[in-house]
C-alpha cells in the first residue's frame, strides 16, 4: 500500500491544492474583501501565497520521492513516482497561474 | 493425480449450475462477465437505434416524424443508455471477465457482488426500458439540469425514471469498481509484482479508482434533486437559498472523468493488442503507466470546462481551460508509445488492428476539436452546437467503440474457443469507419453554422439541409456497419470451426488455459516472471494443467485461490470463495423494490425492502468465517498461507477500504454542496439558524469517542483469547448515541422545505443517522458472531472490518454534527 501512495500521493495533493485554490476565490469573490498587502489587492495576494504553497508542497515532495530514505526499494514503482511527482508539481504551476494575471473576480 | 482427474474434480467444484437455472445462481465471473457484456451490447443496439430515429428526425427540415415530446425522450435516452448502460458496463464486463485470466487466478475478490451488480445493473436497465415503452421515458436531456428537471417544469415521472433508475444502476458500477481494485491489488498470480501486471490490469486499477470517486458526486446529485423532486427540498431552487448550478457542479464532477472512465479501459485494450498486432512488446510500460495515471487525475480537474458559459468569474475560466489543455499532454505520451510500439513492430492488418487503426484516425481528431473547446472564447461559440456533438462522438466513438470492436475480435476466439470462417468483419469496418466520419465530420460543420443541439427540426432557411441529409446518410451507413459486426459475430458463435489455443502468439496469461475457458480458469497457479510469462514459458499451459502450479490439488469441496502482497507479488493468504448461490439476484430484487418504491411513490414498502435487504446482508454474511480455527494450509512449492479469515487484512477489509473511499467521496461532495450553497447561491443567509444544544452535541461526541475505542479493545481482547462481548457491545452503545444526535438534529433542523439551509442539514442528519444505524447493525451482527463461537485470538478478520465502519461512523457523526451546531453556536 506504501507504493500506491507513493505513486498517487503528488497528483492527490495537487487535486486538493486545485480545488482549495479554486474554493478561496469562491470564497474572495463571494465575501468583498477589501485592502492592500506588499502593493498587491489583498485578494490577489492571498491567491498568490496559496499558488506559493502549493508549489512549495509539490516541491518538497519532489524531493521525498527522490529520497533514498523515502524512495520506493522497487525501481518500477520510484519511476512511476517520481514521474506522478513531476506531474504533480508541473500541474500545479501550470493550472494555477492565472492567480498571477488573471481579473480574480470579473 | 493426473491432469484428467483435476480437471474433473475441478469442474465438480467450480462448475455453475447447467442450463437456464445457472444464470440465476452463477457467481463465476466467466460467466458474470460474458452476461455483462451480451446485456451491455444489447443496450448498445437500443442506443443505436434510437440514434437512427433521431438522424431520421433531423435528415429533412421541418420532419413530422417525431414530434417534440417524444424527441425529447428519445435524444435523453440515446444519451442515457449510451453512457451508463453500455459504456461503463462493457469495461465492467469486460474486466470481469478478463482480469482473473490474465491476473492468473481463479475468480473476482467477490464473486457474489459480481452478481448482485450484474443483476441490479439488469433491473435498473429494464426499469429505464419499460419507461421507453410506455412513452414515460426521461425527457431533459442526459444531463438532466434544473431547473428543467425540477418538478415545476418536468412534472412527470419521466425526471424519475432517470434520478432512480440510474442510481440504481450505479450500484452496479460501484460494486465492479470495488471488486476490480481488490482483485487487482491482491488476487494476483505468485511473483507478479507491480512492474510484471499487464498493462490492461493496470487500466483497470485506474479506471475502478476513478468510479469509486467519479460516481458519488452524480448519485449525491441525483438523491438531491430526487429528493427535492418529491418532497419539495429547495436544494437547486434560487429563491429558497438553492443553486441549480449546483447539480452542474455535481454532475460534471462526474461527468467529465466519465469520459476518461470511458476511455482508459479502451486504453488497456489498445495497449494489449496492439503490441501483439505488431509482434513486439509495449513501448514505454513505465511511461504509459504514469501518464494514464496523470491523466485519470488530470480529468478530475477538468470538470467546469462544461460550464464556460455560466457567468463564472474570468480566473475560474482561466484555471479549468489551463487544466483542459494540460490534459492533451499524457493523452499526447500514450498516443506516442503507441506509434512507437507501432514502429519498432512488424504490424500485421488483421481485423482488430484494422479497428485500431480506426481509432487513432478518430480519437486523434477528437482530442483535437478537445483543445478547441478548453479554449474559453471558441467554446463561448460553439457551446450547445452540433460541433459539441460531433466533438464527444468523435473522442466516445473514436476512444471507446472502435477500440472494443478491436477487443470483441481479439478475444472472441477465446470466449468461443473458435476461430473465424466468415470474412463479414472486414467490410464491416469499412462501413462503420466511412459512416462514421460521414455522419460526424458533416456534424461539426453544421455547429459551426449554427445549429443547436437537441432541436427537433429546423427550417430549410438556415442552410443546413444538404449537410443534416448527408450525415443522415452516413448514420445509416454506419449502422449497417455496425449490424453486419453483429451478424459475423452471431456467425462465429454458432458455426465457426474449433481454433487453436491462443491464436494470436500472445504472451498474457489467458491464453494459457483451454479456450472457451474452464470455470475454474487454472488448474494450478503460476509463478509469474516477467510480463509476457508465455512468451517466455510456451508451454506454461500444459505445466499448470499438470498441477505444477500453486494449489494444483483440489482440497474437500473449496474453491480455492490466494492473494499476494501489494507491491511484491508474495502470497499472503489463502482464500476459499463461496459457491453458487441465489441470494445475488434475491438480494438485487428486494434493492429493486426499494427503488421502485420510491419511483412510485410508494412510501409504505420502502422500510419493508430496507429491512429485507438489511436481512439478507445477515443472512450473506453470516455465511462466511469458520467455526473453528484453521491451521495454515499448503499451496504448494513448500509454502503455507494463513487462511483470510484468521488475518487482520482480510479480502472484507480491503473491500470496505475501497467502499469507505466511495462514501467518504460522496460525503465529501456533500459539504463541498453545502458550502457553495452557503458562499455563492442567492438567499443567504437563511431566516433562521439552527438551534445548538449542548446536549445532542456532546452526546454525539462521546459515542463517536466511545465506539473506536470500544472496538480497539474488543479487538485486543479477542486477541487475547477471552469473550469480547463486552467491548463490542460498549461499540454498539457509542453507534446509539450518534445515532440519537442525529436524529434529534433532523428532528429540529429549520423547515427544510422553506430554505436550502434547513433542508442541506436534514440530508446531513440523515447521512449521519444511517451510518450510525449501519454501525449498529453491524456491531449487533459481531456480538452475534461471537456469542456463537465465530470468533476467536485466531479468527479476527471481522473485528478489523467492523472496527473501520464504527470508526468512519465516529468520523462523519462528528462533522455532521459540528456542520449543523457551530454556525448557531458562531451566530
Amino acid at each position: 500500500m506504501k507504493d500506491i501512495f507513493r505513486i498517487l500521493i503528488a497528483p492527490l495533493v495537487w487535486f486538493a491544492s486545485f480545488s482549495a485554490v479554486y474554493g478561496l476565490h469562491g470564497l474572495l469573490c463571494g465575501h468583498e474583501v477589501s485592502g492592500v498587502v506588499l502593493g498587491l489587492p489583498l485578494e490577489r495576494a492571498y491567491l498568490v501565497a496559496a499558488y506559493v504553497c502549493a508549489i512549495a508542497v509539490q516541491v518538497v515532495l519532489i524531493v521525498a520521492l527522490y529520497s533514498s530514505r523515502l524512495a520506493s526499494p522497487s525501481p518500477f514503482v520510484r519511476f512511476v513516482s517520481h514521474a506522478t511527482g513531476w506531474v504533480g508539481l508541473i500541474a500545479t504551476i501550470w493550472s494555477l497561474v492565472p492567480v498571477v494575471f488573471t481579473t480574480y473576480c470579473g | 493425480m493426473n491432469a484428467l482427474e483435476r480437471h474433473r474434480k475441478l469442474t465438480t467444484i467450480w462448475a455453475s449450475e447447467k442450463g437456464f437455472k445457472g444464470w440465476f445462481s452463477t457467481v463465476n465471473h466467466t460467466d458474470l462477465g460474458r452476461m455483462f457484456l451480451v446485456t451491455a451490447f444489447f443496450f448498445f443496439i437500443i442506443g443505436g437505434l434510437l440514434a437512427m430515429l433521431i438522424r431520421v428526425q433531423l435528415a429533412t427540415p421541418h420532419s413530422a416524424f417525431a414530434g417534440p415530446e417524444i424527441y425529447n425522450q428519445i435524444f435523453t435516452m440515446h444519451g442515457t443508455i449510451m453512457m451508463f448502460l453500455f459504456a461503463i458496463p462493457t469495461f465492467e464486463g469486460l474486466a470481469i471477465y478478463l482480469l482473473p485470466k490474465i491476473l492468473g487466478t481463479r475468480d473476482l475478490a467477490f464473486p457474489r457482488l459480481t452478481a448482485y451488480g450484474y443483476w441490479c445493473y439488469a433491473f435498473g436497465g429494464s426499469m429505464m426500458l419499460v419507461a421507453m415503452v410506455f412513452g414515460i421515458a426521461p425527457n431533459g436531456g442526459w444531463f438532466m439540469y434544473p431547473p428543467l428537471s425540477s418538478a415545476i417544469y418536468s412534472p412527470g415521472i419521466n425526471t424519475d425514471f432517470w434520478l432512480i433508475g440510474i442510481t440504481f444502476v450505479e450500484i452496479s458500477a460501484i460494486a465492479a469498481a470495488v471488486e476490480i481494485t481488490v482483485s487487482i491489488l491482491k488476487y494476483r498470480a505468485p511473483g507478479m509484482s507491480l512492474d510484471k501486471m499487464p498493462i490492461f490490469a493496470w487500466y483497470a486499477l485506474i479506471t475502478a479508482l476513478m468510479i469509486l470517486t467519479g460516481f458519488p458526486p452524480l448519485i449525491l446529485g441525483s438523491v438531491l434533486l430526487e429528493v427535492e423532486r418529491a418532497f419539495g427540498f429547495p436544494f437547486f431552487q434560487a429563491d429558497l437559498g438553492g443553486d441549480s448550478l449546483l447539480w452542474q457542479h455535481l454532475f460534471w464532477l462526474f461527468g467529465h472523468p466519465e469520459v476518461y472512465i470511458i476511455f482508459l479501459p479502451a486504453a488497456g485494450v489498445i495497449s494489449t493488442i496492439l503490441p501483439v498486432m505488431c509482434r513486439t512488446t509495449l513501448l514505454g510500460y513505465g511511461w504509459i503507466v504514469a501518464a494514464a495515471l496523470a491523466l485519470a487525475f488530470l480529468s478530475f480537474g477538468l470538470w467546469v470546462h462544461h460550464m464556460f458559459t455560466t457567468g463564472i468569474p474570468h480566473m475560474g475560466l482561466a484555471f479549468f481551460s489551463a487544466a483542459s489543455t494540460l490534459v492533451a499532454v499524457p493523452t499526447g505520451v500514450q498516443i506516442f508509445a503507441w506509434i512507437g510500439t507501432m514502429w519498432k513492430g512488424r504490424p500485421e492488418l488483421r481485423l482488430p488492428m484494422l479497428h485500431l487503426l480506426g481509432f487513432f484516425f478518430t480519437f486523434v481528431i477528437g482530442g483535437l476539436t478537445g483543445v478547441m473547446v478548453a479554449v474559453v472564447p471558441f467554446d463561448w461559440q460553439a457551446h450547445d452546437t452540433a460541433f459539441i456533438t460531433a466533438h464527444l462522438h468523435y473522442v466516445l466513438f473514436g476512444g471507446f467503440v472502435f477500440p472494443i470492436f478491436a477487443g470483441i475480435y481479439y478475444w472472441l476466439p477465446h470466449v468461443t474457443g473458435r476461430r473465424r470462417f466468415f470474412r463479414l468483419g472486414e467490410l464491416a469496418f469499412a462501413l462503420v469507419f466511412i459512416g462514421f466520419h460521414v455522419t460526424f465530420l458533416a456534424m461539426h460543420w453544421v455547429g459551426l453554422l449554427g445549429q443547436r443541439r437537441r432541436i427537433p427540426t429546423y427550417a430549410p432557411e438556415d442552410g443546413w439541409t444538404a449537410i443534416n441529409l448527408i450525415s443522415s446518410v452516413g448514420s445509416f451507413v454506419l449502422a449497417i456497419g455496425i449490424g453486419m459486426i453483429l451478424i459475423d459475430v452471431i456467425l462465429h458463435v454458432l458455426t465457426a470451426s474449433r481454433g487453436r489455443r491462443n491464436p494470436w502468439g500472445a504472451g498474457t496469461l489467458e491464453w494459457a488455459m483451454p479456450t472457451p475457458p474452464l470455470a475454474y480458469n487454472f488448474a494450478s497457479l503460476p509463478h509469474i516472471t516477467s510480463r509476457d510469462p508465455l512468451v517466455d514459458e510456451p508451454d506454461l499451459a500444459v505445466q499448470l494443467a499438470r498441477g505444477e502450479g500453486y494449489l494444483g490439488t483440489p482440497r474437500n469441496t473449496w474453491r480455492e485461490t490466494l492473494t499476494v502482497d501489494i507491491a511484491s507479488g508474495k502470497p499472503d493468504m489463502h482464500v476459499i470463495y463461496p459457491s453458487n448461490t441465489r441470494l445475488p439476484i434475491l438480494m438485487s430484487a428486494v434493492t429493486g423494490v426499494f427503488f421502485v418504491s420510491l419511483l412510485l411513490k410508494f412510501y409504505w414498502t420502502v422500510p419493508v425492502a430496507v429491512i429485507g435487504v438489511a436481512l439478507l446482508v445477515w443472512r450473506w454474511v453470516w455465511g462466511l468465517g469458520r467455526g473453528a480455527d484453521l491451521a495454515p494450509l499448503s499451496i504448494g512449492h513448500g509454502i503455507t498461507l494463513p487462511n483470510a479469515g484468521m488475518t487482520d487484512r482480510s479480502p472484507g477489509w480491503w473491500g470496505s477500504v475501497f467502499l469507505l473511499t466511495a462514501n467518504a467521496t460522496f460525503f465529501g461532495s456533500l459539504l463541498f454542496g453545502f458550502a457553495f450553497l452557503w458562499t455563492v447561491a442567492p438567499g443567504w443567509p437563511p431566516p433562521v439558524w439552527f438551534d445548538p444544544s449542548m446536549t445532542e452535541l456532546g452526546a454525539g461526541l462521546s459515542g463517536a469517542i466511545i465506539g473506536p475505542i470500544a472496538m480497539r479493545l474488543a479487538k485486543s481482547v479477542n486477541g487475547k483469547g477471552r469473550n469480547s462481548v463486552t467491548g463490542a457491545t460498549m461499540a454498539l452503545f457509542g453507534a446509539i448515541l450518534i445515532g440519537v444526535a442525529c436524529a434529534a438534529m433532523m428532528w429540529r433542523t429549520p423547515s427544510p422545505v422553506d430554505h436550502a439551509y434547513g433542508a442541506t442539514l436534514f440530508v446531513l442528519g440523515s447521512y449521519g443517522l444511517f451510518h450510525a444505524c449501519l454501525a449498529m447493525l453491524m456491531t449487533s451482527f459481531l456480538i452475534a458472531r461471537i456469542v456463537r463461537g465465530f470468533t476467536s485470538a485466531v479468527r479476527r478478520a471481522e473485528f478489523s472490518i467492523i472496527g473501520l465502519w464504527v470508526d468512519y461512523t465516529s468520523v462523519i457523526g462528528v462533522l455532521v454534527l459540528l456542520a449543523a451546531h457551530l454556525p448557531g453556536v458562531l451566530q
